[in-house]
């Protein structure tokens, strides 16, 4: 046990720190204030992926600073597990986002490496360098918790596949010019083992993107329906009837870091209570410091979890901790805007932006949390999963 | 930064986990209830650790976590996170024959508010183990703090009766002749922060043990209990109530070992961390037991059933040496203050 970084890891991120020093785009905003990720999530009127996120993403890419991890031709610098979870803390430390559309570069990108033909992975450089924009196609109407439910159906017919059906929830289809497409392709078995991964062109005649708004009003993902969509077979990622086991496809060597954003957006959160209940002349209030101080111990109590995590990681060891840390972070963050509006009395409703000091801002972001227990794995979803694979309970 | 156990640390909890399950089973806990003196016996399995007292915190940590997980009675606790550290810095001796097992000892420290803060208060509460170690420390937090050590003897002791019979509680009164025999030392405020930094970690790092042998009891218990034909683990509303109980189990345990490490090196963070770690342990604890109660149905609710050995043990914990509440309020002193 040791609570210092070692050498190698301090130079790796002194190197990292000019480089974010020196090309960190003015667009990107000042960092500390807890709504101000970058993301654009928070915003609801502008460009989903704007000109200056484009060439922020190529920046960190060509200098070896996308996925540090990977070698440079695909973005990164061959860096240890240790130097990449430095690389995570400091950007998530920075409210700095490398990219604006995740699909390509977090699952698109490692999914083709690992299962994707020589043919295929060529597409892999773009993606990550963020040139070409995907969007993955995964919910449908009927199926969302449980997915291997879905229906979209893909027909084999000699050397091209017809698909028909309609995706749901599709983040960035509206911008994507390629989208990785899980699809039924045999309906006569479970339902786990007739599911394949198709990669489909956006402009493939058949195809129809409609813009779905969510909650704040803003419209970041889609619809998208197929009417008799041709795509060739050698789009086919993976096995025929193989495509279940492709959905698990993550940056593998990253996973054991995808708890840092979630941590450090509670403990931004938590700063941003201290100085609104200062600002609202709350401080003194023992309720509302109790429930700052309980919001402290949960971020820094899971913080020190997801170290522990990773240094089973680093062990070889299967580390469950994701599950416990994407429950914990996702509800916790829910709460933490909720208080936020709390804090404001009448105020926290209010969004016009000419009262209230505050403009709306922890409604519009308590707003946008909702999706953090439902997305990627429901809460419900992440208890299950701790139940059955980690307690080893029986499953119902 | 490296969270991972040593080979050497792995080994002592290890050892600790192995001798515990054989030295202290819950019918131990279970005859200590009308006699203590039935942990004198695995007392002289424990001594051989009191060197921790004056180890990394890590490490009494990790041995500690171990003694929460069994319930274990008697005079380790005292001893070893309380009356070692307090007296070592000293150099009088009474310290090196209790690293060595051969003496024992404890500290009077929390008033009769029950605070555990330095204070003036002549009559000291809540003091563990009182009437059965060798020596008794008295900290007392006037304009200049100052140790008193003194034999056992010197005092008048009486029974604080408490929910878990197997962390016993004693208030401590001076007699009209306790100045004779004993020795009065000065200290810092600093020192008695520190030294109370680290005895409220080990007890975070027990009261982790204990939440953790809730769960893996109601764990089990859920795989073999059927009702309406299958084992009540197979339904949502347990699973998920478990989940949860495990969620919080294992970030305290997180939250303890981060504070300990911190302890260790001194970091600017370990005030904090100290305060995270008694709060997110008594959620944890609290939460384990109310849980595992749930779980465990009427059985539960038995005398015979050793989970209420586990629930006292949890329950007394959570609520000496600051309240989860209490450690929450520290913790807000610090962070409106910076």
């Amino acid at each position: 046990m040791q609570l210092a970084w070692g050498d190698e890891e301090i130079a790796f991120h002194d190197d990292l720190v000019a480089f974010l020093d020196e090309h960190t785009p003015r667009e990107m905003g000042s960092g500390r204030d807890y709504a101000d990720d970058g993301s654009g999530a928070y915003a609801d009127d502008h460009e989903i992926i704007p000109e200056w996120s484009r060439r922020w993403q190529a920046t960190l890419f060509d200098h070896g600073w996308m996925i540090p991890g990977y070698p440079p031709a695909l973005g990164g610098r061959n860096a240890t597990p240790v130097q990449t979870l430095v690389y995570l803390e400091e950007m998530a430390r920075r409210r700095l986002p490398r990219s604006l559309h995740f699909p390509g570069y977090a699952i698109v990108a490692p999914s083709l490496l690992e299962y994707g033909t020589d043919e295929q992975k060529q597409l892999v450089p773009a993606a990550i360098r963020g040139d070409t924009v995907w969007c993955i196609g995964m919910s449908e109407p009927n199926a969302g918790s449980d997915l291997a439910g879905l229906q979209t159906r893909a027909v084999l017919d000699g050397d091209r596949f017809v698909i028909n059906g309609q995706k749901v929830w599709t983040s960035y289809a509206q911008v994507a010019q390629k989208c990785c497409c899980y699809v039924r392709t045999d309906p006569d078995v479970p339902k786990h083992k007739g599911i394949s991964l198709l990669i489909l062109d956006m402009d493939t005649p058949g195809i129809d993107v409609r813009p779905l708004r969510h909650i704040t009003g803003a419209a970041h993902f889609a619809e998208v329906f197929f009417t008799d969509v041709v795509v060739p077979r050698e789009n086919l990622v993976g096995g025929l009837n193989d495509g279940w086991r492709l959905t698990q496809g993550s940056l593998a060597h990253e996973r054991a870091g995808l708890w840092v954003e979630g941590v450090s957006r509670l403990e931004a959160q938590v700063e941003s209570l201290v100085d609104l209940a200062q600002k609202r002349g709350l401080d003194h209030d023992s309720g509302v410091r109790r429930r700052i101080a309980a919001a402290y111990e949960l971020a820094s109590s899971l913080r020190a979890l997801g170290y522990k995590g990773f240094a089973s990681f680093a062990q070889g060891s299967s580390a469950p901790e994701h599950s416990y840390m994407k429950l914990a972070t996702s509800e916790a963050s829910k709460d933490l805007y909720e208080l936020g509006m709390e804090l404001q009395g009448a105020y926290g409703v209010v969004v016009d932006r000419d009262r209230g000091e505050e403009q709306g801002r922890w409604l519009n972001a308590f707003l946008m949390s909702f999706a953090g227990t439902i997305a990627g794995g429901s809460a419900e979803i992440q208890r299950n999963i701790i139940a059955q694979r980690v307690l080893g309970l029986p499953r119902s | 930064m490296d969270f991972a156990f040593t080979e050497e640390q792995v080994l002592l909890r290890d050892t600790a986990r192995l001798m515990l399950a054989n030295e202290c089973p819950p019918s131990l806990v279970r005859a200590h209830i009308d006699d203590p003196s039935v942990a004198d016996g695995l007392w002289t399995h424990l001594r051989d650790f009191a060197a921790l007292g004056v180890g990394p915190c890590t490490d009494l940590a990790i041995f500690c976590e171990e003694l929460g997980y069994v319930a274990a009675p008697g005079v380790f606790f005292a001893t070893v996170a309380l009356f070692i550290p307090f007296t070592f810095a000293l150099g009088t001796g009474e310290a090196a024959a209790a690293i060595d097992g051969l003496e024992t000892g404890t500290v009077a420290l929390a008033g009769t508010n029950g605070e555990w803060v330095a204070n003036a208060d002549p009559v000291k509460a809540f003091v563990p183990e009182a009437d059965r170690v060798d020596w008794i420390v008295v900290v007392d937090g006037g304009p200049e703090p100052r140790l008193g050590v003194f034999p056992q003897d010197a005092f008048e002791i009486l029974p604080v009766q408490t929910v878990d019979f197997s962390r016993r509680l004693f208030e401590v009164r001076a007699r009209e002749d306790t100045s004779a025999g004993g020795s009065w030392h000065s200290i810092s405020p600093e020192d008695i922060r520190k030294h109370l930094e680290r005895a409220t970690v080990a007890l975070a790092a027990e009261m982790v043990g204990t939440a953790r042998r809730m769960t893996d009891m109601s764990v089990a218990y859920a795989k073999e209990r059927y009702q309406f034909g299958v084992p009540i683990g197979s339904f949502q509303a347990i699973q998920h109530k478990l989940a949860d109980v495990s969620l919080a189990v294992e970030r305290a345990q997180s939250a303890v070992q981060y504070a300990a490490m911190a302890i260790d090196a001194g970091d600017p963070d370990r005030h904090r961390a100290v305060h995270t770690a008694k709060a997110a342990a008594g959620v944890a604890a609290t939460t384990a037991a109310r849980e595992s109660e749930q779980t465990h149905g009427g059985i539960g609710f038995t005398w015979e059933h050793d989970l209420h050995l586990f629930i006292r043990r949890a329950y007394g914990a959570a609520y000496w040496m600051g309240t989860t509440d209490w450690h929450h309020d520290r913790l807000a002193d610090l962070l409106f203050s910076s």
